[in-house]
């Protein structure tokens, strides 16, 4: 799919004002909120949103919707919300630019959801880093306030809310949406054995919903102009726009909203190709912990289904750009690096299988591997790897997805680096 | 109930059993270091992976402790796939690992070890420096820690936190940096503290109490009870060099679950003390001497029958077996119709969950065997009324009152298994046992009789206390048995609240020692 616009997700970003709430109300904001409190029962609005089928933004890609409907019924104990604004995947900065410019948008999808899914209390966990993304939500939530679209009785209704701030504290695992809960609640980020999942168990022990930023700013959209709107757009796969971060080697980087299924070769052509007239080497295409796809590989639709059959994933949207003069040994170093650091330090194959891993990619960066290392790197991150069953999150599959696409697609350039004992890259 | 094969064996299980679980109960048994039946699962450290056949999974291996058991299921705990998911996990475990293991107190009881034996490689693909950590701490008095062999899985950090109710453990850093610490700078002080040695599937958290006193290899583990307050708990006791090595709690799911506390654990030092009594002694002008045990009983049987029975009285210690409490108080009252028995009572701190505060392990016992607490004794024997006195089994070297009282008795006899100042005072000293020694049943607090077992001989002449109560009523005609299953028929015939318990119920149960029957009897 060619690319195709969209402004939903960041409408009004260009203006200064954009924050505000007056400039959100200008532009159509708090509509849905008051339609759904006023014309819609909550189950309507689940309807409507597993109708549209908002695919989870966060990178797991689980409709949100089908999310919203596990909920258990007639449970005598407060539902949750949490909305994923831990956004700390490396090449990942879409979530911020909606919580910075736009933050009335996401205040509202938290409050229909909120409606939605019968719960009085959201709490959204901001990345640690992000400090204007904290003071950009306070103060939308202060205006939300004032103008009665949060608190006691929101608009004249029965339907009362507080969606709070959580601030994190600089742990990529807390991402992890059950890292993320034992975090809200004081305790070490520890992601939680599944089952139970949060929409039985979640935060202190009740029923929680935990959605991404770019989810949840969905849902206005949604209700506001109804699922079908939302579903001629992007692909029968992934319906709805889509933001994608570009970073890397590349000339225009930046967050850009398209429908989902935008080609990501003409998204690179679009951002303005390869910085400096270099040549493509790769591009990581959901953040750091994607496999990389060559240039013969990028000609794909950025959507999850796509993706997965490209060998990858669209995870957070999370473009890396790569050009020619990139060693992929001191990329592997420098991601596994990040990852061992982060590895939470629960579960065994996580926790000494990164640092393991990132000891001998190391060592082959150095000069000083040896061809037998890099059959082991690759085995090391196959032995961590197993989707939940050798580990209890995905900290672990993200960090062997890059390791063995790496060694797998430039195992030459690892060869190299044996062979010359030395990075050929930098002469 | 859902119904799943594991190992191609069906089983049919409780909803909510987990297949590490039903594998149990099917006698297969899965590698574990994370996860204990006493504590919350943790699912951290991956061992316990088994193969859920389905076609359909590109992983088809996950933990089975954390797996629910569903209908139709079909689980391989033995597959070349999950052999090879057990044995990556178990090179991850080594690679930081120190392999210090002949310098390792847990050698021989490790985990690691056993694990490694059957899932690990022949030589380590680890070629880099391993991750250091903190080593030789003291979380406690007692209890020691080596960061570098722990393997982090949180076992004792659960124990604190889900069965003693505080936070004193904690884990620290990330990755593979992560440690094990006592949280705020505190200490390690719950009075339960030395479980999470047990616990401790490797060698991270050592006893300072028993570490490098023994290879475990070389003890002698002997099932028994701990006689340390009214709850018996369920113990091994290792001996070796015919001392007592250490005490460790053993599983009874009615007494003691896995647990014990550190003050009965740490309790059995005076069985290898050196005032223990190896020789029966009598008072001769002021000083007492050594004389074969045989006619110190007959001694003592005659002081005894010379004084009118109104003048005497017998103190049966309710640390005694039921089956020495039963033959004391048939001596006391059929042969030498004392005026009065009674037990010293023990009342310590107890608390909600293991540790009584009745300090006296049989007082149960011995109230259903008629023996209640001893009262005014020492005002009876300063008041003249008590003139003769019998101790079996106790001491009261810190009660002056009672002390200050033995001057003007007549004659006192003890037997005991040390010399304490009660017993110096004695005219009569029969050397029995202690608890580590004999063999017989207790009555915990709630009404579980548990077995005690010999795991040492008694030292030089000193002899079991049946052996010595037989003797006083042999004395006296009387021909009863000498052992503990001949005694306690005796006594199951005699007090109807031991009548349905049946001898191999408490005796034979080598992990299950305990019966309802006397709680039934109430």
């Amino acid at each position: 799919m060619s690319l195709k616009p969209t402004n939903i997700l960041l409408r009004g970003m260009e203006k200064e004002s954009s924050a505000t709430i007056e400039n959100y109300i200008s532009e159509d904001g708090y509509k849905a909120l008051e339609k759904a409190l006023k014309e819609m029962k909550p189950e309507e609005i689940v309807a409507e949103v597993a109708k549209a089928r908002i695919r989870g933004r966060g990178g797991a890609g689980f409709e949100a919707g089908r999310k919203w409907g596990f909920l258990p019924k007639g449970v005598d104990k407060p539902v949750y919300l949490a909305c994923n604004a831990d956004e700390s995947e490396p090449g990942t900065f879409k979530d911020r630019h909606i919580m910075e410019h736009c933050p009335h948008r996401l205040l509202e999808g938290c409050l229909l959801a909120c409606y939605a899914i019968g719960s009085k209390t959201g709490y959204i966990y901001v990345r640690g880093e992000f400090p204007g993304a904290q003071q950009s939500l306070w103060r939308a939530i202060d205006e939300a306030h004032e103008k009665g679209y949060m608190g006691e009785k929101i608009l004249g209704t029965d339907f009362s809310c507080e969606i709070y701030v959580h601030t994190g504290a600089g742990a990529y695992v807390c991402g992890e949406e059950t890292g993320m809960l034992s975090s809200i609640e004081g305790g070490r980020g520890h992601p939680r054995l599944k089952p139970p999942f949060p929409a039985v168990e979640g935060l202190f022990r009740c029923p929680t919903i935990v959605n991404n930023v770019e989810t949840l700013s969905n849902v206005p959209f949604v209700i506001h102009e109804g699922a079908d709107a939302f579903l001629a757009l992007g692909t029968d796969d992934t319906p709805g726009p889509k933001l994608f971060c570009v970073s890397g080697h590349v000339e225009k980087p930046g967050c850009y909203e398209f429908e989902a299924g935008a080609n990501l070769k003409e998204l690179l052509e679009h951002c303005g190709g390869v910085w400096k007239g270099r040549k493509l080497k790769g591009i990581i295409p959901g953040g750091a912990s994607a496999h990389i796809l060559k240039p013969d590989e990028i000609d794909v639709s950025m959507d999850f289904g796509s993706m997965a059959r490209a060998g990858s994933i669209l995870g957070s949207a999370g473009m890396i750009v790569l050009d020619e003069t990139t060693c992929i040994v001191e990329l592997l170093r420098n991601a596994l690096e990040f990852f061992a650091h982060e590895s939470c330090g629960q579960c065994t194959p996580c926790r000494e299988g990164t640092g393991w891993a990132k000891k001998i990619v190391t060592r082959i960066e150095a000069g000083e591997g040896t061809m037998e290392d890099i059959d082991k790197l690759w085995e090391v991150a196959d032995n961590f790897e197993g989707m939940g069953g050798k580990t209890i999150c995905a900290l672990a599959d993200a960090a062997a997805w890059p390791t063995k696409s790496y060694v797998e697609k430039f195992r030459d350039e690892f060869e190299e680096h044996v062979r010359l004992g030395r990075c050929p890259m930098k002469g | 109930m859902p119904t799943l094969t594991i190992d191609g064996r069906e089983i049919t299980v409780d909803p909510g059993t987990t297949v590490i679980q039903a594998a149990e109960e099917l006698g297969i048994y899965i590698p574990r270091y994370c996860w204990h039946p006493g504590l919350k699962i943790a699912g951290n450290c991956r061992i316990c992976q088994v193969e859920v056949v389905n076609p359909k999974l590109k992983f088809p291996c996950t933990i089975a402790c954390n797996l629910m058991c569903g209908d139709g299921m079909v689980i391989e705990t033995d597959s070349d796939e999950a052999k090879k998911a057990r044995a990556d996990v178990m090179e991850f475990l080594l690679i930081n690992h120190p392999l210090d293991c002949p310098i390792c107190d847990q050698a021989g009881e490790c985990t690691l070890q056993e694990f490694s034996y059957e899932y690990g490689h022949d030589k380590s693909r680890f070629t880099e420096e391993k991750v250091h950590k903190s080593k030789r701490v003291q979380f406690s008095d007692q209890v020691s820690f080596d960061g570098e062999r722990c393997i982090l899985c949180t076992r004792c950090v659960r124990f604190c936190r889900d069965v003693v109710g505080n936070e004193e453990l904690c884990l620290v850093e990330r990755g593979d940096h992560e440690e094990i610490a006592v949280a705020n700078g505190g200490g390690l002080t719950n009075p339960y503290s030395m479980n999470v040695i047990d616990l401790c599937p490797v060698g991270a958290l050592t006893s300072s109490d028993f570490r490098f006193k023994s290879r475990v290899w070389f003890l002698e583990e002997t099932p028994s009870a701990c006689t340390s307050c009214a709850r018996n708990c369920a113990v091994d006791i290792g001996t070796r060099w015919d001392k007592v090595m250490r005490l460790k709690p053993r599983e009874n799911e009615h007494v003691n679950k896995w647990w014990m506390c550190d003050e009965g654990r740490l309790n059995y030092h005076y069985v290898n003390a050196a005032d223990r009594l190896g020789y029966a002694y009598v008072q001769q002008g002021g000083k007492l001497v050594r004389t074969s045990v045989d006619d110190a009983v007959a001694m003592a049987h005659e002081l005894i029958g010379k004084l009118p029975a109104e003048k005497l009285y017998g103190l049966i210690s309710a640390r005694l077996t039921n089956e020495e409490i039963f033959l004391a108080k048939r001596y006391l009252d059929q042969v030498a119709g004392a005026a009065g028995v009674g037990f010293l009572p023990r009342i310590g701190e107890g608390d909600d969950f293991l540790i009584s505060a009745d300090r006296n392990p049989n007082a149960r016992g011995a109230g259903l065997i008629g023996v209640s607490a001893a009262k005014g004794l020492a005002a009876d024997i300063k008041a003249g009324k008590v003139k003769g006195l019998v101790i079996f089994g106790d001491s009261f070297d810190h009660d002056e009152e009672l002390m200050g009282a033995l001057a003007d008795l007549d004659f006192l006899v003890v037997m005991d298994y040390r010399l304490s100042e009660t017993a110096k005072q004695a005219d009569v000293i029969l050397p029995g046992v202690t608890f580590a020694e004999k063999e017989g049943s207790i009555t915990n607090i709630d009404g579980w009789v548990s077995k005690l077992n010999p795991a040492l001989p008694p030292p030089a002449e000193a002899r079991r206390n049946l052996d010595l109560l037989a003797g006083l009523l042999g004395r006296a005609g009387q021909d009863v048995p000498d052992t503990a299953e001949g005694v306690f028929r005796l006594l199951a015939e005699t007090v109807s609240a031991f009548t349905d318990i049946s001898y191999g119920e408490i005796f034979a149960a080598s992990r299950q020692v305990a019966t309802d029957a006397v709680v039934k009897a109430d």
